[in-house]
């Protein structure tokens, strides 16, 4: 199967932006929609919890798929010129980077 | 429906946690010569062709472990936190995360270990497949641990 020849441009740039936008979007919670498990029941934007707990790993998700979605594909029209010095390991470096952020947004469940 | 959605996300893990750790282990220390022991064997299967099982039991996986998620929010993890068990409760925080980590670098994987592997890109195959094999083996130990804190079926 043949891929576009953007393709890895895509893939690094959607690599690098999902990583970023999901980490603001769990800090900032932009979460494009909220689902209530205990009602089985979907809101669309932020809402609070309602008879039970509100889940918005879901809502981040789409935010950042959708970023980063954008974001990619803008990256896929600029030259070549430019993307062609385009290092692939931004899509690990980046990944790792934010993992390691998670670690220390979260320590506070282990210093407790 | 959610313990047989349960034990089908737990079976594709197994699957993924072999792929991944097979194409991590041939990746890093490939062989060299034809295997004769065990370990041998192991780090000598043809890598490249995991790459789209890992893509798609990667995605399989988090889509079932996401369905059973909405039951763990609301029956296990309220208990934890009455139970003021936060060390567990973080480690299934990072657990999400990286699972959604894991999903944004999937593409720039899958492109990597195509064919014909490129000796320019080895350094950021390998990365991404180690990166893969972390989630997974974080994620699958997590699941484990949390499954038997809370009791299967309670």
């Amino acid at each position: 199967m043949s891929t576009p020849r953007s393709f890895p441009v895509f893939a690094v740039v959607f690599a690098v932006a999902w990583s970023v936008a999901y980490v603001i979007c769990v800090e900032k919670n932009y979460a494009l929609f909220t689902y209530h498990p205990a009602l089985y029941e979907w809101g669309l934007g932020v809402q609070k919890a309602k008879d039970g707990p509100a889940m918005y790993w879901f809502g981040w998700m789409a935010t950042s798929g959708l970023f980063a979605g954008a974001v990619a594909l803008a990256a896929c029209w600029l030259p070549e010129s430019l993307t062609r010095r385009l290092w692939s390991g931004w899509s690990w470096a980046v990944p790792v980077a934010v993992m390691l952020l998670f670690c220390y947004l979260l320590r506070g469940y282990f210093l407790r | 429906m959610f313990t047989v959605l349960l034990i089908v996300h737990g079976l594709l893990a197994v699957a993924l946690l072999g792929a991944i750790t097979h194409q991590t282990v041939s990746v890093w220390s490939p062989a060299r010569k034809p295997a004769g022991s065990f370990i041998g064997r192991f780090r000598s299967v043809p890598a490249t062709s995991y790459a789209n099982a890992i893509v798609v039991l990667y995605l399989a996986t988090a889509l079932l472990g996401a369905i059973v998620y909405t039951e763990y929010r609301v029956v296990v993890r309220v208990v934890l936190e009455q139970l003021d068990m936060w060390k567990t409760n973080g480690v299934f925080e990072l657990k999400e995360h990286f699972a959604a980590l894991g999903l944004g670098v999937l593409p720039a994987y899958w492109y990597y270990w195509r064919t014909p592997l490129l000796g320019e890109h080895a350094r950021t195959r390998a990365v991404l497949t180690s990166i893969l094999a972390f989630v997974v083996w974080w994620n699958f130990l997590v699941g484990h641990v949390l499954n038997n804190v809370r009791g299967f079926g309670s």
